[in-house]
This record gives structure tokens, C-alpha cells and sequence, in this order.
């Protein structure tokens, strides 16, 4: 009693995890627009795809410069004079740029339906679109002394996240097309599975940590978090959508439509969670 | 913040360093008060604090303070992560500094230090113009340059807080590296900290397990806390 404890306050807010959530989303897209090049049934959705990406860039995009202090001084970030190549965001904002560039001429060679340089350059932008999980990933691991963020897993649970979150936004766009909707499943199934694996690693190796990575566990795993982390997340949003994608019925649209809103509401949980909850213990400190 | 300044009169560089004996702090917080006053530090946001613990069993108790700041770490992180090299080590003093006119408040700085030494300044002030950007203590670069101790040594009535040269074989800080136990906060970050503390108590070292049974009290003081920190 009578401690005097200074508090401080969480370095990143939640509208990072949205950011975190729009960028996953955007980057799956990407891959199913370049999947539609090598997978015929998947043709239907490559404008569509595009598109939404691209719209969704421009909303990831205005939500990283209004969350910075100094939103006007987003550009020093793109200033060879001043970029820190040691900072995974200084990375990122070079990742976010060429993606941008390369998603605008993809756009426009589809528009003027150049089959020719189409593929090619939705396979750069599809790089490109993989870049960004990766960055936010790396974004995360860096800091050293932060329980879960500090693990090399960080980077490819995003890339995992991005794909089902990708897939599931493809498999809603795709509603009544049974044969997109065939090859969104095993999409979403199988990230669905990795991201749940890559959960119970990270909670693994959490709970066996030091007392921040401890104490880290019981904060993601107790209250409110843990309802989102264990409750929306692990389970709602990533072992039930794979059980019921692998189980026999899991070819029905109905599943496949369910089980896209089960992990799309779930990657937003764990995004939420995984970027809180390993800051608040270091409030106390 | 001037990057030119002379630190070093001439030969070698310096190596600047506090140590902190928390067997001389009483808890008077003079420190905090001067480092707000040479700095108009805003509400809600300190570049030294002093948190205590009480410590013991009534009826032998007794509060254990913990002077903080920023660690003008070897190692820092928040350089390494600054996407905008808005934060750099001056290399004669090792102090670690911030460009205000180029932070661009991303707050990877923030997250990435280990010490909580740094923070967002509110956007409006009184009496400065720095605002929006992330501040941090920067061991009095303005003082030490033209010879003086930092604020919070100045004033320190217990002598607690004992500032200098590490480089300096003949410096009351190498002395007292060299002659008493000393610990640094958080070593296994690999930050290199160069904070030193003599009889630091283990229990404000390191998070401790009990942090996650949060009293009620704390609860209360960190809804009042939050309620007042709106930036």
C-alpha cells in the first residue's frame, strides 16, 4: 500500500491494429488477383480483387498518416536524406510506395485488358502485397524487450493472417460463384490451420517466458483480452473456421460464407490483441 | 538541440553517466521538480520520475525509491528505430538526443524503449512551441556543454544523483562504478544503460509477478491518471 507507481501510457492505440487489419486484407487480395493468372476459377475475381485492394490502400494509408502526431511530416519519412534503413518502418513506407505504384499500372493494364503485361506485373505487385504483412510483422518483432511482439514467428503469423484474411474478404466477393468459392476454402482452411498452430506456439513459449513474457500470458489470456484472444481469435476466428471447413460439409457455401466472417472478425481480434495486450505490463514498469 | 557542440575540450571523447545511490534518495522528488521547471515539462508526462515501493513487513518497513530516466543507452533501440533518424547518439558524450523539427511522432521510439523514457508532448503549451513530437531527458546536453551537472543533480539534497565523465579515471562517477556494486536496469535488453544504480531494490527493478494482482488502489490512481492525460 501507498506505492507510488508512475504510469505511462501504451505507445501504439488501437487504430494501428485497424491499420494492421486493412493491410492484411489488402495484401490477400493481391494474391488472389495474381492467383487468377495460374487459377482459371479464380478469373471471375481478378478485377475485383484489384480493386478493392487498391481502395483499401487508400484507406490503410490515410489511417497510418492520421495516427502519426505530425501527420504533415509523412513525408520525411520518404526522404532519402532522413530514412533509417535499421527501422522496419522506414522499410515499410518504401514497401507501401511501390506497392501503391505497382498496383496503379496493374490497374491500368486491366483496364486495357494487356493480357501481355498483366500477369507479370500482378506477380510484382503480389510481392509486393507480401512485403507489407512482412513489414508489420518486422515492425513488431523489433522490439526487443516486448513478450510476444520480440519472437521471429511475428512476420509469418501476419503473412498467415493476411492470406485468410484476404481469402475471406475473395470467398464473400465471390458469393454464388461454387467454383472460386471451391479454391477460397482450401485457402482459408489451410491459413486458418497455420495461423491457429502459430497461436498456440506463441501462447507456448509466452506462458514458459520470463515474468513479463508471464505475466504478458495472463494478460492475453484473462478479462476482456481474453476473450477476444482465446474466445474470437484462437477459437472463433481460427480452429472453428478450420474444422468446419475440414469437415465434410466444409464445401457448402453457407460454411464457406460463415467461416469468412468467423476469420475475418477473428484476425481483426488477434491484430487488436497481439499489438495491446504485450504493451500493457510495460505501462506499469 | 545542437549537434555541433563541443563536448570533449580537446583529446578523447566522454563517456557521460549518472549514478544513482538509492541509499542517499530520500523521496523528496527535487529532482522531478527541476527537471519540470528547466524544461516546462507538461502534466501527465515526466522525463525523471521517482516511483517507490514499500518494502518489508510492519513493522520493518520502509519505501524504496527508484530515481528514472532515460538509460543514454550504448545500445539504443529507440535510435535503431527511428524511421527518420529523428533520434541520434551524440558520439563524444553518448548522449542520445531528438530532433524535434523532424520527429514525425510515430512512436516507435516509445515502443521500443525498454525504460518508458520517452513521451508524447501534449499539443498545446503554454510557454514552448515543441508540441506533438516525443520528448526524452537528455542529461542537460545544454548544461553539461557549458559545464554544469543536469538539473536534477544540481539539486539533488541527498547527493544521490552523481554525474560525469565515465572516460575520466579521476571522475566521482568512474570511482564510484569502480568501488561499489552497481546495477543497471534491464541488462538483458543488451541496451548497455548507462544509468548506474547503487542498492537498488529488486522489487522496482524487475516486474515482479504480483503486478498482474493489481490492487484496487492502483486501479483507481490509474483511472484518475488516465483521465487526466488526454493529448
Amino acid at each position: 500500500m501507498g506505492d507510488y507507481v508512475w504510469f505511462h501510457d501504451v505507445s501504439w492505440h488501437a487504430s494501428y491494429a485497424v491499420y494492421f487489419f486493412v493491410i492484411g486484407i489488402l495484401a490477400g487480395l493481391s494474391f488472389i488477383s495474381f492467383g487468377s493468372w495460374r487459377t482459371p476459377a479464380l478469373r471471375p475475381l481478378r478485377e475485383k480483387t484489384a480493386y478493392a485492394s487498391f481502395v483499401l490502400l487508400g484507406l490503410g494509408g490515410m489511417l497510418l498518416i492520421a495516427d502519426l502526431s505530425q501527420p504533415m511530416r509523412f513525408l520525411n519519412i520518404l526522404n532519402p536524406a532522413y530514412l533509417n534503413f535499421t527501422s522496419p518502418l522506414a522499410w515499410g513506407a518504401l514497401n507501401i510506395v511501390a506497392f501503391s505504384i505497382a498496383s496503379i499500372v496493374y490497374i491500368l493494364a486491366l483496364r486495357r485488358r494487356d493480357e501481355k503485361n498483366g500477369q507479370l506485373l500482378a506477380l510484382i505487385t503480389a510481392l509486393l502485397a507480401l512485403g507489407l504483412p512482412i513489414y508489420t510483422g518486422f515492425d513488431l518483432t523489433v522490439h526487443q524487450s516486448r513478450p510476444v511482439w520480440n519472437t521471429p514467428i511475428m512476420p509469418v503469423l501476419f503473412v498467415a493472417l493476411a492470406i485468410a484474411s484476404g481469402s475471406a474478404v475473395g470467398a464473400l466477393l465471390a458469393a454464388g460463384n461454387t467454383e472460386a468459392q471451391k479454391v477460397l476454402r482450401e485457402y482459408m482452411l489451410w491459413s486458418a490451420g497455420a495461423v491457429a498452430v502459430m497461436l498456440v506456439s506463441i501462447m507456448g513459449t509466452t506462458n514458459y517466458g520470463g515474468s513479463a513474457a508471464e505475466l504478458t500470458f495472463m494478460i492475453m489470456t484473462t478479462g476482456t483480452m481474453g476473450l477476444l484472444f482465446i474466445g474470437v481469435g484462437f477459437l472463433g476466428g481460427s480452429v472453428a473456421p478450420a474444422l468446419m471447413l475440414f469437415a465434410p460439409m466444409g464445401k457448402s457455401q453457407g460454411v464457406v460464407l460463415v467461416s469468412a466472417l468467423l476469420i475475418l472478425a477473428g484476425s481483426a481480434a488477434l491484430r487488436y490483441v497481439l499489438l495491446m495486450a504485450p504493451q500493457q505490463l510495460q505501462t506499469l514498469y | 538541440m545542437s549537434e555541433g557542440s563541443k563536448v570533449s575540450a580537446g583529446g578523447g571523447k566522454k563517456r557521460y553517466a549518472m549514478v544513482v545511490d538509492t541509499r542517499r534518495c530520500i523521496g523528496c522528488m527535487a529532482c522531478q521538480v527541476a527537471c519540470k521547471a528547466e524544461y516546462d515539462t507538461p502534466l501527465g508526462v515526466n522525463r525523471t520520475w521517482v516511483p517507490y515501493k514499500v518494502v518489508g513487513k510492519y513493522p520493518n518497513v520502509k519505501k524504496q525509491f527508484l530515481p528514472r530516466l532515460c538509460n543514454h543507452c550504448e545500445d539504443p533501440p529507440c535510435v535503431r528505430n527511428c524511421p527518420v533518424e529523428a533520434t541520434f547518439v551524440v558520439e563524444d558524450g553518448g548522449f542520445v538526443l531528438q530532433r524535434y523539427e523532424r520527429c514525425i511522432g510515430c512512436r516507435s521510439c516509445m515502443a521500443a524503449c525498454p525504460y518508458n523514457a520517452r513521451f508524447m508532448l501534449p499539443s498545446h503549451r503554454t510557454y514552448t512551441p515543441i508540441t506533438n513530437v516525443v520528448d526524452k531527458c537528455t542529461f542537460c546536453f545544454h548544461r553539461v556543454t557549458q559545464n554544469l551537472v543536469p538539473a536534477c543533480v544540481q539539486t539533488c539534497i541527498g547527493r544521490s544523483r552523481v554525474f560525469g565523465d565515465l572516460n575520466d579515471p579521476n571522475s566521482e562517477v568512474s570511482y564510484l562504478v569502480a568501488k561499489n556494486a552497481t546495477q543497471v536496469l534491464r541488462p538483458e535488453e543488451g541496451t548497455k544503460p548507462h544509468v548506474f544504480y547503487i542498492g537498488a531494490d529488486r522489487n522496482t527493478t524487475e516486474f515482479g509477478r504480483d503486478a498482474y494482482q493489481k490492487r484496487e488502489v492502483m486501479e483507481l490512481e490509474r483511472s484518475a491518471f488516465k483521465s487526466h492525460f488526454k493529448i
